[in-house]
């Protein structure tokens, strides 16, 4: 269990060169213990920079990334260590499988953290049981399983790792509905059940609005929304204003609201609607 | 607009692997007809991807009829130079975009196509610029593909193809790997192409708010054709939707949702407008009700 | 990593830009002979003198170049030196050590013109074949001079044009790849793996999670390339047109005419030019 936090953090590319850019300007924030905050933010609104500065792949150009209180980068020697606390887990991660059968592949993360064998196994069998992959599977070789599957064994591979901040970067991207809800889930209860943190990057505000407790929403390198869920989704129209839009659902809300039909603020899943909307008609 | 452009009659393909054969499509039977927009729907492994690469002549079929663009894809006696007619009328564009740019320089990328057609050089400078005027990349026709965003890559890549003059256009998932604004890019693109062109347009995607906005919905699930018609069609059955691994928009839910409270709507809105003048028609008619007992 | 620049194109309008790829690849070959034709003094601060003006002309920033000859810094050092101690003139040594007994250290006048030859020469080596090849030419145009120069080839059944397509499809992966080679190496530091500590064979063992995804991965993606080229009708390069017919002009000729020329003059001031000669 951790606390993560960004303390007036900026990040610039190419700095001292023609093709500096700013990616993230000044970013102060921070992650409530044991929750799931999801980040959302359009391409290049600083996201993908932010979470390789959560686990010390890249180190902020100024400002300082906290876990419990204390710099990650103090000791750079150690960033290592600070990798095994933050898992990371990066878009389209089933291109970086690559030991001969899923086991071997899940469990090389714990293999570099130096555990005994048993403990090793138990963590294997561990983290494919939170992405609800079949044991059967496990001495397959990552080439003959399914997208879907590939997938949730590489987040099962950091996992394994047990971080007590887990950090997705879109980790629905490109999988249906079905393949979708698997991950997210098994997302939110490796949450649950470590008692760990977790931070979704996504671009769904329908995944959202099911899965993360806090939303930080990011723009042009900035925090320009954060808090809870139903804060975040109460300001809809900042939301759309930023081009990022707000599910469908909340969408409507908006809709019936404008027509002058009276509902509660923050209907942003289709139960809440439906709770709002059944005693108009009654 | 009525000509039939594809043709398909219990058309089937299994994968053959370690010498058992695993069935993908078992049997799919539908007609397109030029300039339709429609959509192709499915969860991932259902077939849906197989169905398009058959179109395309990448896939040879099993066994069933299959004709496109006039060419029967079925016929033994199949030869290089009708699969090569069959590409120059049928495009595809495909999931990852960086895997389809053949060239440095986008401008030349477009080229490409109308290159391998023979057309002559003034011709093909023309069709270029066109090309990439139609999908609003003109500014971008010197850049290198690797510098732009997903969705301009894409967008790069069915320049590549209007330049080919093609009668219809193949999307397989050509929005899986991008972000809302990209996929909105390309299907505004491709929609623009329908519309003013008479494209036949052809998107396989999971994403539901994408295959709402066709004209018709083929839902393909298990091999075979679940469902044939309009979005408002194919969604008023939500339940058969889940059961295949896919969703409905929530708007949808939401109404099934409120009936299931056993309160009367009549209508299966998509869209939140839709769902909105539902809502506030079925308000107004309840308050009548109410003021007239 | 997305800005990593390949080969060294500088994009600007300039008269040595403007020529046509073949022709640059004409000239840089010329431009090399000129160098080993060289033999004066005056030659050679011709020679120096010409590459200023290339610079000058294909507008591309004296500094960026400089920065070509950066890495063979070493080796004109190297080979300066090896000229400078090792020459031996007709004339009187003009410095000398006697390191041991048997061995000393001697410097002549014609070992200070032979190293300060050997400088230029290399210097104007790189920098004319940069300046025509890799400044102002892009690297696609030059693939297909190179594949239009090597045509005559295809007589003897060379695959002229596939040796072509296949080095322009490289230069447009490489970026691709580098970027993605940059992901996984990313991926597997989250997973704990260790680039810059440890012995050797540690770190070569480190690579294998690297070099094994990145394999995988380029073969996805040739394999899907290949899908796409053959979906917009590729087969190779019969029947082929290509967009970018390239006219020679005038200028181009001119280039040509004037290149020899100079070839011819720095051969005649190595017989009637003042100044010391090799």
């Amino acid at each position: 269990m951790a606390t993560l936090s960004l303390e007036n953090v900026s990040y610039v590319y190419g700095q001292r060169t023609p093709f500096e850019i700013k990616a993230l300007d000044n970013v102060s924030l921070s992650v409530r213990e044991g929750t799931v905050t999801g980040i959302i933010g359009h391409t290049g609104s600083g996201k993908s920079t932010l979470v390789q500065l959560l686990n010390g792949l890249e180190k902020p150009t100024s400002g300082k990334v906290m876990l419990d209180g204390v710099d990650i980068w103090e000791k750079p020697r150690e960033i290592g260590k600070i990798r095994f606390r933050v898992g990371l887990v990066m878009q389209y991660p089933e291109y970086q499988l690559f030991e001969e059968t899923i086991r071997a592949d899940i469990a090389f993360g714990p293999r570099n953290m130096g555990l005994s064998k048993e403990e090793i196994d138990h963590r294997v069998s561990e983290a494919a049981g939170f992405v609800g992959l079949d044991p059967l599977l496990l001495d397959k070789s990552p080439f003959d399983l399914s997208g879907g599957q590939k997938r949730r064994a590489a987040i099962a591979g950091v996992m394994a790792m047990r971080p007590e901040v887990l950090v997705l970067d879109e980790p629905a991207a490109g999988l249906d509905p079905r393949g979708r809800d698997t991950i997210l889930k098994g997302v939110r209860t490796y949450g649950r059940e470590t008692g760990s943190t977790v931070i979704i990057v996504s671009h769904s505000m329908e995944d959202m609005a099911t899965y993360c407790d806090d939303i930080i929403v990011m723009a042009k390198g900035r925090v320009c929304l954060s808090g809870t869920r139903d804060e975040v989704f109460a300001n809809a129209k900042t939301l759309t204003e930023v081009g990022l839009g707000v599910p469908q659902i909340t969408q409507l809300a908006l809709l019936l609201e404008e027509r002058g039909v009276a509902l509660p603020g923050g209907i942003y899943t289709v139960e809440a609607a439906v709770a709002a909307l059944k005693p108009l008609f009654q | 607009m009525e000509e039939i452009l594809i043709h398909t009659k219990d058309l089937c393909y299994s994968y053959e692997e370690n010498d058992h054969k695993s069935p993908v499509l078992r049997g799919v039977s539908l007609d397109i007809r030029k300039g339709e927009y429609v959509a192709i729907l499915g969860h991932n492994g259902s077939g849906k991807s197989t169905f398009a690469k058959l179109l395309n002549g990448i896939l040879e079929p099993a066994s069933g009829e299959l004709t496109v663009a006039g060419i029967d894809l079925a016929a033994p006696e199949l030869s290089d130079e009708d699969i090569f007619q069959l590409r120059r009328q049928v495009g595809m564009v495909f999931q990852n975009p960086d895997n389809q740019l053949v060239a440095t320089i986008v401008e030349d990328d477009v080229a490409f196509g109308p290159e391998n057609l023979g057309v002559p050089p003034a011709e093909i400078r023309s069709r270029v610029d066109e090309a990439l005027a139609t999908v609003g990349m003109s500014e971008y026709a010197r850049h290198e593909p690797h510098r732009l965003s997903g969705g301009q890559k894409q967008r790069v890549a069915i320049a590549g193809l209007i330049a080919m003059r093609p009668s219809c256009m193949i999307f397989d998932e050509s929005t899986a790997m991008l972000d809302p604004s990209g996929r909105r890019e390309v299907i505004e693109t491709f929609e623009k192409l329908n519309r003013e062109q008479g494209i036949t347009v052809l998107t396989i995607t999971h994403y539901m708010n994408e295959a709402a906005r066709a004209d018709r919905v083929i839902v393909i699930d298990d091999g075979r054709v679940l469902a044939d018609g309009t979005p408002h069609e194919i969604f008023a059955d939500p339940g058969r939707l889940i059961v295949a691994g896919l969703d409905v928009p929530q708007c949808t839910s939401l109404i099934h949702a409120l009936r299931g409270e056993g309160i009367a709507l009549a209508g299966e809105p998509i869209s939140p407008e839709e769902c909105a003048d539902l809502i506030c028609r079925a308000l107004e008619e309840k308050k009548n009700g109410n003021a007239l007992a | 990593m997305k800005n990593i620049a390949l080969g060294q194109y500088y994009p600007a309008e300039s008269p040595i830009h403007r020529l046509d790829a073949r022709i640059k690849v004409i000239l840089a070959i010329l431009y090399i002979v000129c160098t080993f034709l060289c033999k004066s003094a005056l030659g050679f601060a011709v020679l120096a003198f010409s590459a200023i003006l290339l610079i000058l002309l294909s507008r591309v920033p004296i500094r960026t170049v400089f920065r070509a000859i950066r890495p063979l810094l070493f080796i004109m050092i190297f080979t300066a030196a090896f000229n400078l101690f090792l020459t031996k003139g007709d004339t009187a040594p003009l410095w000398a050590w006697q390191v041991t007994e048997k061995w000393t250290v001697q410097i002549f006048e014609a070992g200070i013109y032979s190293a300060v030859f050997m400088v230029v020469r290399i210097v104007v080596l790189i920098l004319g074949t940069s300046i025509f090849l890799t400044y102002t030419t892009t690297p696609i145009a030059l693939t297909d001079a190179i594949e239009s120069l090597l045509s005559p080839l295809r007589v003897i059944h060379l695959p002229v044009h596939e040796f072509a397509m296949m080095m322009s499809i490289a230069l447009r992966f490489i970026p691709t790849l580098m970027e993605e080679t940059g992901k996984i190496m990313n991926a597997q530091k989250a997973r704990g793996v260790d680039f810059s500590h440890g012995s050797l064979v540690k770190r070569a063992k480190a690579l294998v999670p690297i070099l094994i995804p990145l394999f995988v991965s380029s073969f996805r993606r040739a394999d899907e390339l290949a899908t796409a080229m053959e979906c917009r009708c590729y087969r190779g390069g019969k029947g082929r047109t290509k967009m970018r017919v390239p006219h020679l002009r005038f200028a181009d000729f001119a280039a040509v005419v004037l290149m020899a020329g100079f070839g011819t003059g720095l051969v005649l001031l190595n017989y009637y030019g003042i100044g010391y000669r090799m």
